[in-house]
């Protein structure tokens, strides 16, 4: 019990269950009240009398998304004005919320609250579904009870009601992916690795087999033959999902650092134990020691490139693949890639000094002026107008 | 940008009913976006205006150019006076895009008459609906302060009913006014207000101040004073862009250590005002020996306040963006280059640097810093003391900034492990795990290379790893002869392991020395050795200088304090086991088989720096 209360505080930032769903509506003689309920009491009079004012609120605030989150119950709703003459007061008014913990995001279920208000403000103006019955909501208790179960356990939800058909499905809501730039790597993560290619979309069935944590974006694109601002869109969509991670391209004049996560490698045996399996050179061989691995994280430092690391260390010696190395840390923020941004201080820019702004690195000048890098390294180092900073 | 607030309002109920007595900003623009509602993609694109599902016409956004925008006065008031139950907790609503969040304060009036009438006074916040919980909550601390400030003055005085009701009647006169010609708008009654009452004016300034630095110093009604800070938004002002999250702050402060120093962000001046005066006398204490150069600690002591007082301060200072967490600055320290260092042609911060420190260019200054670097590296002894002083400055400066991060050095205790693919150790590995015959030969072959690499240590500072047999033979000639004419602690002891099992491996080089200091020490060194795990034993023992009692129990006292776990850099080991810095640097080196050193920032600095 208490381990709960610490996961879930208010702000915690996770998803909660929908706890409960109900339809209030205004009723001509009685004013607000809930008319159905699933489960049946979850909402109390008391909570419900202090929010009546939100769940049923001015005609101005009609079609908006409000949700209140007061006395430890958070409710979202939609609420909905019908005119017309069947009515006693010429108009009907109803709101289906839903009702989650206090603690819980719910931005997901906002456009699902809108979305179902939509259809039963259909159905009701084609049949009156929710106002016919009176008192007796049988209908529309089945109904709620089912898209509760089915949206709590599948996220998703398809249901069959008279002539319409309803379709819901919860969107996770997650923050905006990275932009993807031309020199990127996209590194499949692993759970996705088993899904058949045809279950994939065609761009990505196009794209997947050349995606392997070495090759970049612009390098994609010209083997598997897409456009590039295709795969672009493409693993920027994937990487919104968590199905690729974006990784700085791997050079031997690359420069490393661990961060404060190295030491997890230590502590967490389930990391190091992927680790080791991963980075493997070959696999029949004994999988290197965590000292060696170990050993080659923390030689990672400014001003040391992977290549001397290399020379150093011969990780291939130990059953290392060092690429794999780089990739593995990365992938877990074992280690942080220091780029290297050529900075124009002169007074008059022209040409590619253009370029040497501070804002971009030396792989997206590279990509961007399709010179390799040593030709850009020559360039700079003539140039006495121009200092490289690394960070 | 949606750490702003973007409208303040008041709103109060009473046994007259709700109104809405101010709300600021008030003069929106109402200029109608004519391009924005026919928005073409195309000119040939075609608008489609009847949707099946959408075919009411419903609004999804609250905001217009950073302002609340339609929500009528009447809506927002019953909006905001809420039920009594409802009254005196966190209250929070969420329209569309736009969040509201406010604490109803709910109080006696102070009224001659009757005694028993209660006034609800909500001051409300609205936000954009992106704004994370911590800014919420943030907002939700203030409307609830305010909120007490008002109860307080209305016990004291009756100021907020005297206020409400100078509004009201405001509100009323213009309606009656605009009754009559219908030439004047609504708009001009809040002008009025703002003109009259000292709580709206209070109310502006503090939107004023929410909106540039995100900290407030107001006096409401002359007499309570309220402090308030709005860090995500405070440390913007130093950090543009970067929004610092309050339990950042907090994770900083609670790893905070006496061995960290402060580095002041403002002047001695803006610092007075982010603390109630009776804090003020204590913050004096501290600013009058503040040195970026000490420790809090010496801090501390110097102003004679305990070291919890001095966390505290810095704690707040610290929270308000007065102050960062450094670690003193020294020779020593090694620097690079910040990760999300804003170092760019045009940047602000290029002309702030070269009018700080006239004739330097920041870009060629701080590409010094590329690699890690300390300040006794930039140096010479050679040059005037004054370029080392105006380089601390820059530094400084840079730290001020958070253009640089201190690098510092980690240990991790990891001796190689059993039984893997490591072709050199496979030989000693097996040393310990066979018979006692054979574990006699090799730790008599120890010996001769533990006496001889602790010399080659003592001489030269970085000896060749000592690990083929090549090198082994070498070293047994240098110890041939060393052995004479050096009489060291080491050999003795472990020389005596063999007298001790009556082989005849014992060596004669060994026979003088036997004595019973050494028996003692050899006790005293199986005694340390045994803290270790089986396979871990073997791997210190086979390391020369843990022959050395004293080495070795240095060694094994670090390493039972949990200093070797890559958790604690080398400043830390240095404060708290009270070592001199070339103490520990020998140690580290002689035990560097089992130790492996990196170097990454200060979780309990770094946290303050953005991680990209």
């Amino acid at each position: 019990m208490t381990n709960n209360q610490q996961q879930f505080y208010e702000g915690c930032g996770r998803e909660g269950l929908i706890r409960c769903i109900f339809l209030s509506e205004f009723h001509p003689v009685a004013g607000s009240k809930i008319s159905c309920q699933v489960p049946e009491g979850y909402v109390t009079k008391d909570v419900f009398d202090a929010v009546n004012v939100y769940i049923i609120p001015k005609p101005q605030l009609q079609r908006c998304i409000l949700t209140v989150n007061v006395m430890k119950t958070k409710i979202v709703g939609y609420p909905v004005k019908i005119d017309s003459q069947r009515y006693a007061r010429n108009a009907f008014y109803f709101n289906l919320c839903f009702v989650c913990d206090f603690w819980a995001r719910s931005v997901q279920y906002e456009p699902v609250v809108k979305k179902l208000s939509e259809y039963l403000t259909m159905m009701e103006e084609e049949t009156g579904f929710l106002s016919k019955d009176e008192d007796d909501k049988i209908q529309l208790q089945t109904l709620l009870g089912r898209i509760l179960s089915d949206l709590n356990e599948h996220k998703v939800t398809t249901i069959v009601e008279g002539e319409n058909t309803i379709y819901l499905k919860i969107v996770t809501h997650l923050p905006d992916p990275p932009t993807v730039l031309d020199h990127m790597v996209p590194l499949l993560m692993s759970e996705y690795k088993s899904i058949p290619l045809e279950s994939w979309d065609l761009t990505s069935q196009q794209i997947l087999p050349y995606i392997n944590g070495i090759n970049h974006i612009a390098r994609i694109a010209a083997e598997a033959d897409v456009e590039v601002t295709l795969v672009k869109a493409c693993i920027q969509n994937l990487a919104y999902y968590g199905v690729v991670k974006l990784l700085p391209i791997l050079k031997y004049s690359n420069v490393y650092m661990c961060t404060r996560s190295l030491q997890n490698l230590t502590k967490d045996n389930m990391l190091y134990t992927a680790c080791r399996k991963y980075v493997s050179l070959n696999p029949d061989r004994p999988s290197p020691s965590l000292a060696k691995v170990f050993q080659f994280y923390a030689s990672m430092t400014h001003g040391i490139t992977l290549r001397t690391i290399c020379q150093r260390l011969s990780p291939q010696n130990h059953n290392i693949d060092e690429r794999k190395l780089v990739i593995f840390g990365l992938q877990h923020d074992l280690i942080r890639c220091i780029s290297k941004y050529p900075v124009f201080i002169g007074s008059m820019p022209n040409g590619r000094q253009r370029l040497y702004t501070g804002t971009y690195n030396f792989d997206e000048i590279c990509c961007k002026t399709g010179l390799s890098a040593a030709n850009i390294e020559r360039d700079i180092d003539s140039d006495t107008n121009v200092t490289v900073i690394w960070k | 940008m949606e750490v702003n607030p973007l409208s303040i309002i008041i709103v109060k109920s009473d046994s007259k009913g709700d109104r809405l007595l101010f709300r600021y900003p008030y003069k929106v623009e109402t200029q109608n976006d004519i391009s924005s509602e026919s928005k073409r993609r195309n000119p040939y694109s075609i608008l489609i205006n009847d949707d099946v599902l959408q075919n009411a016409q419903q609004q999804t956004s609250n905001i217009h150019n950073g302002q609340l925008s339609g929500f009528p006065d009447e809506v927002l008031s019953t909006l905001f006076a809420v039920k009594s139950e409802l009254c005196n907790r966190k209250f929070e609503l969420k329209v569309n895009d736009v969040r509201f969040v406010g604490h109803p304060t709910l109080m006696q009036a102070k009224e001659s008459k009757e005694d028993t009438s209660f006034i609800l006074i909500n001051i409300v916040f609205a936000l954009y609906a992106q704004a994370s919980y911590s800014i919420v909550t943030c907002y939700y601390e203030l409307s609830k302060k305010l909120g007490y400030a008002l109860v307080h003055e209305e016990n004291r005085v009756g100021y907020l009913s005297e206020e409400m009701n100078l509004m009201v009647k405001t509100h009323d006169e213009i309606a009656a006014v605009i009754e009559q010609d219908r030439g004047k708008s609504e708009l001009e009654a809040f002008d009025l207000v703002l003109e009259r009452s000292t709580l709206a004016q209070c109310l502006k300034s503090i939107y004023h101040d929410l909106c540039t630095t995100g900290l407030l110093n107001i006096t409401i009604n002359q007499f309570v004073t309220l402090c308030f800070c709005l860090p995500q938004k405070a440390h913007q002002f130093h950090k543009k862009g970067v929004i610092v999250e309050p339990e950042t702050i907090d994770r900083c402060l609670h790893s905070l250590k006496p061995y960290h120093g402060m580095l002041l962000l403002v002047n001695f001046a803006e610092l007075l005002d982010c603390v109630p005066p009776s804090g003020a006398l204590m913050l004096l204490k501290l600013i009058e020996v503040y040195n970026p150069l000490k420790s809090l600690q010496n801090m501390a002591s110097d102003a004679d306040l305990p070291i919890d007082h001095v966390y505290e301060l810095v704690g707040h200072l610290v929270y308000w963006a007065k102050a960062t967490i450094i670690y003193p600055l020294c020779e020593t320290n090694v620097y690079v280059i910040a990760p999300d260092a804003p170092l760019y042609t045009n940047s602000p911060l290029v002309e702030k640097f070269s009018t700080e420190f006239p004739g330097m260019s920041l870009f060629e200054v701080i590409s010094d810093f590329s690699l890690p670097t300390s300040i006794g590296h930039l140096t010479t002894p050679l040059q005037q003391p004054a370029r080392q002083g105006i380089l601390a400055q820059m530094v400084l400066w840079m730290l001020q900034h958070h253009l640089l991060m201190q690098l510092h050095t980690y240990v991790q205790f990891m001796p190689n492990d059993h039984g893997e693919c490591d072709e050199i150790s496979t030989e000693y590995e097996l040393g310990p795990t066979v018979d006692e015959n054979h574990s006699e030969m090799s730790l008599d072959n120890d010996d001769d290379i533990n006496a001889s690499s602790l010399l080659s240590m003592s001489s030269q500072p970085l000896p060749v790893p000592n690990t083929s047999h090549r090198s082994n033979t070498e070293d047994q000639f240098s110890a041939a002869d060393s052995t004479v004419s050096d009489n060291i602690v080491a050999q003795p002891s472990s020389s005596h392991k063999s007298n001790f099992s009556m082989t005849q491996s014992a060596s004669l080089s060994s026979d003088n020395c036997d004595s019973l200091a050494s028996v003692e020490d050899e006790d005293k060194i199986k005694e340390l050795l045994n803290v270790f795990q089986e396979q871990d034993r073997a791997a210190v023992r086979r390391i020369p200088a843990a022959s050395n009692p004293e080495d070795l129990a240095l060694m094994v006292k670090l390493w039972q304090a949990g200093y070797f776990k890559g958790e604690h850099h080398l400043e830390e080991i240095m404060y708290f086991e009270n070592l001199r810095r070339s103490q520990l640097l020998q140690l580290l080196d002689k035990f560097r088989d089992v130790l492996i050193i990196y170097e990454t920032e200060d979780p309990a600095i770094a946290s303050l720096y953005s991680q990209s």
